[in-house]
């Protein structure tokens, strides 16, 4: 078995040294944020879907008028996103 | 083992898990979007314009993604750079 394909259960922890250790920290919160901003993405393209590809499909490209859709539904949404914030702050004070 | 390949077996197990999980929610959103939008009106059997649609609308929900996807980070870097 190459260390490829061996599982992190089996991996001998302790070997990391302090450098690899810090290494692997970053990598791991870039590998959270990437995993966030994707279930996000998931999110944000099923909403923007049902608002923007409202036509039988014709064809596996997105025509013009919808990506230029796709583009403004999500910022849009994140406008709206904030906005809530902002008001939601304003209440509590 | 030492350091340095245990620290990559790690990073590879990891990208390969965040990868396989990313595709897993895409496939789930992309058949039940695609299915309200191709089959509205489920028959005895799937149609051929039905197949063509789910083919056409798989490769447009992705490019949906993709695009919801560089927006969404584009947006992201915008706000980090006003604050």
């Amino acid at each position: 078995m190459n260390a490829a394909q061996t599982g992190i259960e089996n991996l001998d922890l302790e070997k990391l040294n302090d450098k690899d250790k810090t290494e692997l920290r970053q990598f791991l919160a870039n590998e959270q944020q990437r995993s966030q901003i994707q279930a996000q993405t998931h999110n944000l393209t099923q909403i923007c879907w049902k608002k923007c590809v409202t036509g039988s499909i014709r064809g596996a490209k997105l025509d013009k008028g919808e990506e230029g859709c796709l583009a403004n539904c999500v910022d849009r949404f994140l406008d709206i996103n904030f906005l809530t914030m902002k008001h939601l702050n304003n209440m509590r004070s | 083992m030492d350091s340095s390949s245990v620290k990559q077996s790690v990073m590879k197990q990891v990208l390969a898990e965040a990868n396989l999980a990313n595709a897993r929610v895409l496939i789930e959103k992309l058949q039940e979007n695609c299915f309200e939008k191709c089959v509205p009106k489920p028959g005895t059997s799937l149609s051929s314009s039905e197949q063509t649609c789910m083919t056409s609308c798989m490769e447009k929900y992705m490019a949906a993604w993709n695009q919801v996807n560089a927006a969404y980070i584009n947006r992201i870097r915008q706000e980090q750079a006003n604050n």
